[in-house]
């Protein structure tokens, strides 16, 4: 039963990674930026309801709700602020200083106010789902967080991808991305689609975190790391495709466990990271990532 | 001499800092600073310049620095003397390592190199050897003076003449010959190879520069740190470095030199600023890049511009004029646009240059190229038209070498290149445009012209250090701006041009080389009657000279230019015969104007 337990480990840490990078590509899609700063919404909403539930004694449901309030006030006006000068502005920003960098620098701005607010050491969430482990064919163990956090990745991973493939909203918001200039002519309004994409995925990532957060525990510096393991699953999805982000995320979770468990506790992740750089070199395409040398 | 300007204000600069606060804590904190502005410096070049991002310098930067703790304690050799070691070694590493990582580009390489600090990382703290978790244990000083004071301003010193190097080195790169191909890289792979740079090559050779350059910054920080924590070779550092490189200005060696300097002066300045330095780093990142993309070199840039132009009345070179710059008509021209091929062609016309034997592409299930064979004389403009989908840019792809066929072989001169790079094929005579303008922004008019003239393609990166053949470059360059009426524009900053000019940029970039076989791929659209017209006059020049393969939409065009047309369909060659038949081909009729635009007859 040892493979089934490492499966089900893997699938849990594999729809962490699926949430996050579900968030990332749906908004890759519409921005072409990547949101590195994923992870810390996710920590922040963790870390939020902690501090306002444990130490300022807020009823749950109340703390839950402030803090996603304040997540949606400060993404819109950091889309309002910042995006708007690089994106909007006489001189539109393009390349890697927008792709990269400007939610990179969120994310420091993000665990620098973390750091203040709520220390440095490990928190989370109080557990949505109380209990014990279920055991499952006797010998197949599930934490009830975990099937929440299953439960959660499948949902709005396929919710997004349903949207994109069959609403007229979800076709605007592709054709955001594939030429802005060109979905502004047909009457998109791209800054919008934008806008509501990206506090759509913080406070999705912020929900997700509280959720997500009993498993692994979280400290301020906890976001860059899971916006990272988020980047690298939507590297794999092919950046844009957030339904092929969903199954990347959790064959990489799955991959992880099952290197952990049967090669070596100790290197793992370094077999595991060498093994994903090696489909990168390999098989670009297949990988979904657009060849520079192409016709 | 940029270099050698360059080199002085840091050694000047440098000196001047650690020998007056060299024994404080502020010199002690500009040391550090140094010694990752030498690894910034290098990511200049590779990330800045040449747009190859790649995430692996800090563990270039860790292995230096472990190199040298591991060899002063183990084999108690000196840290000076194992800097040159532990180059070296990282320069092979380097190479074995970059062969493999650098054949993935653009994103594909960033996440492969993503990969080198993650996997750095769990190597790391789980060797022994290595100190583990916490880091290698103490090394030697760089520089082993008798009192503490001659060892810190001996490190100083050292660091900064490091420094030095790599910063020269890295200035006469970009400002040679080689540079300008780095720049070609870094604005667009595809073209740059089409322009016969041999990109895997120079990819590869920035990979090692980069990583060297790295690994010096790496055993300076060990000699002068006196300890190297596990933490140097995590994703974190990389992440200081890159906020370094895009504080500081990413294309400016001496920018990723203040960025590196800027950005340590804030960790170490006061514990205030210390606690709270991932907002100072966020807000300050975020401000920097609205203000301008290229960062604090960037400002300070245009602020000296702008003194400069309120003290001199006339506007330098590669400012944006509003001034439209009138392309003369090829009627001006007072001799040939070009001269004809190098000798090697043959002298009789009708010699066969070009053969494409029974080309097949198939991408996925979808035949796009199906059995298409055509040939082609040494002189001559021949069209290739067809509805949108017909394999017109597969076909010119597969000729051009950025496309292999899945079926059939293409010849040139008899000689089979069917499985020859872009970049060789170009040295062989075939030059091309594409559908949309790929210049070199930033750059004049003239280096834009200047990249299909390049000599360097063979030379070593390395060799630029010593010498350039730039100004070469740039006289044969003008030659051919001359030759097409094009001189007054040369300096002109090709960004400030209107389309019209851009796509003359690119016409005579594509014969400054003086190829055997130009390939146009739709150098008509979004050009008006009269530039059309005027293209036209060109064009007939170009096919007295040389042997011209031209995809066009405009059928009036390729009409009154072309010797021969050929129509593709569905990937079939399905019309191949002289403009007089093509006008009245019902074939054509129906493929081309028919169903497409049914009011517009085809004239001539």
């Amino acid at each position: 039963m040892k493979l089934g337990n490492l499966i089900i480990a893997g699938l849990t840490t594999g729809s962490i990674y699926a949430v996050f990078a579900v968030c990332v590509s749906v908004w890759y899609r519409v921005s072409n930026i990547l949101n590195l700063a994923v992870g810390d919404f996710a920590m922040a909403g963790a870390l939020g309801v902690d501090n306002l539930y444990r130490v300022k004694s807020w009823p749950l449901p109340a703390a839950i709700a402030a803090t996603l309030a304040v997540v949606i006030v400060f993404a819109y006006l950091y889309d309002l602020v910042v995006l708007r000068l690089a994106q909007d502005g006489p001189r539109r920003q393009e390349g890697i200083v927008i792709t990269f960098f400007f939610t990179f620098a969120l994310s420091f701005f993000i665990d620098g106010v973390a750091k203040i607010l709520f220390g440095t050491d490990v928190h989370a969430a109080p557990a949505l789902w109380n209990g014990g482990s279920l055991t499952v064919a006797s010998s197949l163990h599930i934490e009830r967080a975990g099937v929440l956090v299953l439960a959660c990745a499948l949902i709005i991973g396929s919710a997004f991808w349903l949207y994109i493939r069959y609403t007229l909203g979800g076709k605007a918001m592709e054709a955001c991305g594939e030429n802005p200039l060109g979905a502004r002519i047909a009457g998109i309004d791209t800054r919008r689609y934008r806008r509501h994409i990206f506090v759509g995925t913080a406070v999705i990532a912020a929900v997700f975190g509280i959720v997500e957060s009993p498993i692994t525990g979280f400290t301020y510096l906890s976001g860059a790391t899971i916006s990272l393991t988020g980047f690298i699953a939507a590297a794999y999805g092919g950046f844009r495709k957030p339904g092929r982000a969903l199954l990347a995320g959790l064959a990489i979770g799955i991959l992880e466990a099952l290197l952990g468990g049967y090669v070596s506790a100790e290197y793992g992740d370094t077999v595991l990271y060498a093994i994903l750089a090696a489909l990168v070199l390999g098989w670009p395409r297949a990988m979904g990532f657009e060849s520079a040398v192409s016709g | 001499m940029k270099a050698l300007r360059s080199t002085g204000l840091v050694v000047v600069a440098g000196v001047v800092v650690v020998l007056v606060f060299g024994q404080q804590y502020a010199g002690s904190v500009f040391v550090l600073a140094v010694c990752y502005a030498i690894v910034t410096a290098g990511m200049a070049v590779q990330l800045g310049f040449s747009q190859q991002i790649v995430f692996s310098q800090c563990v270039f930067m860790g292995a230096g620095a472990y190199g040298v703790a591991l060899l002063n304690t183990h084999f108690s050799m000196p840290s000076l003397l194992a800097t040159p070691v532990v180059m070296v070694g990282c320069g092979v590493a380097a190479l074995l390592l970059g062969s493999v990582v650098t054949r993935a580009s653009g994103l594909a390489l960033a996440v492969a190199t993503l990969m080198l600090p993650l996997i750095a990382t769990g190597y790391v703290s789980s060797a022994g050897y290595l100190g583990g978790s916490v880091g290698a244990p103490l090394t030697g000083n760089l520089w082993n003076g008798s009192s503490t004071e001659s060892v810190a301003i001996g490190n100083g010193l050292i660091t900064v003449a490091f420094l030095a190097v790599a910063v020269f080195v890295a200035v006469r790169i970009l400002s040679s010959d080689i540079g300008l191909e780095l720049y070609a890289l870094g604005a667009d792979e595809r073209t740059a190879a089409a322009m016969g740079i041999r990109t895997p090559r120079r990819k590869l050779e920035l990979f090692v520069l980069g990583s060297v350059f790295a690994a010096v910054g790496g055993a300076a920080y060990a000699g002068t740190q006196l300890f190297v924590p596990a933490t140097l070779v995590d994703p974190t550092a990389e992440l200081a470095l890159l906020i370094m490189l895009f504080v500081g200005g990413r294309r400016s060696v001496l920018g990723a030199v203040v960025g590196a300097v800027v950005i340590q002066y804030l960790y170490g300045a006061s514990s205030w600023v210390s606690v709270n330095i991932l907002i100072i780093e966020g807000i300050l990142l975020t401000v920097v890049l609205l203000v301008d993309p290229e960062g604090l070199a960037g400002i300070l840039a245009s602020l000296l511009r702008r003194l400069g132009a309120s003290t001199h009345a006339t506007p330098a070179t590669g400012v944006p004029a509003t001034t439209p710059v009138v392309v003369a008509t090829p009627r001006a021209i007072p001799s040939a646009p070009f001269d004809p091929p190098a000798p090697s062609a043959p002298a009789d016309p009708d010699h066969t240059l070009l053969t494409c034997a029974g080309l097949g592409k198939e991408y996925g299930g979808l035949t796009v190229l199906d059995d298409v064979t055509l040939a082609l004389p040494a002189r001559g403009l021949f069209g290739l038209c067809g509805p949108n989908g017909a394999g017109k840019s597969t076909l010119l792809n597969i000729i051009g070498g950025s496309v292999a066929p899945s079926r059939g072989r293409v010849l040139l001169d008899g000689a089979d290149v069917t499985r020859l790079p872009p970049q060789l094929r170009f040295g062989l005579g075939v030059s091309r445009t594409f559908q949309t303008v790929h210049l070199i922004r930033d750059r004049s008019v003239l280096d834009n012209v200047a990249v299909a003239c390049l000599t360097s393609h063979r030379s070593s990166i390395v060799s630029r250090i010593a010498r350039s053949a730039l100004a070469q470059a740039r006289a044969s360059a003008a030659d051919t701006l001359d030759r097409l009426g094009m001189a007054a524009m040369s300096g002109r900053d090709v960004s400030s041009l209107t389309l019209e000019s851009q796509r003359m940029v690119e016409l005579a970039r594509a014969i400054a080389a003086r190829p055997r076989l130009l390939l146009l791929d739709e150098p008509a659209s979004g050009l008006s009657e009269q530039q059309r017209h005027r293209l036209g006059e060109l064009l007939r020049e170009f096919g007295d000279m040389t042997c011209v393969l031209l995809v066009e939409h405009d059928l009036d065009l390729v009409a009154q230019v072309s010797q021969r047309i050929f129509v593709l369909a569905g990937g079939r060659l399905v019309f191949d015969a002289g403009p007089a038949e093509f006008r009245v081909s019902p074939l054509v009729n129906s493929l081309l104007i028919g169903e497409f635009a049914p009011r517009r007859p085809l004239g001539g």
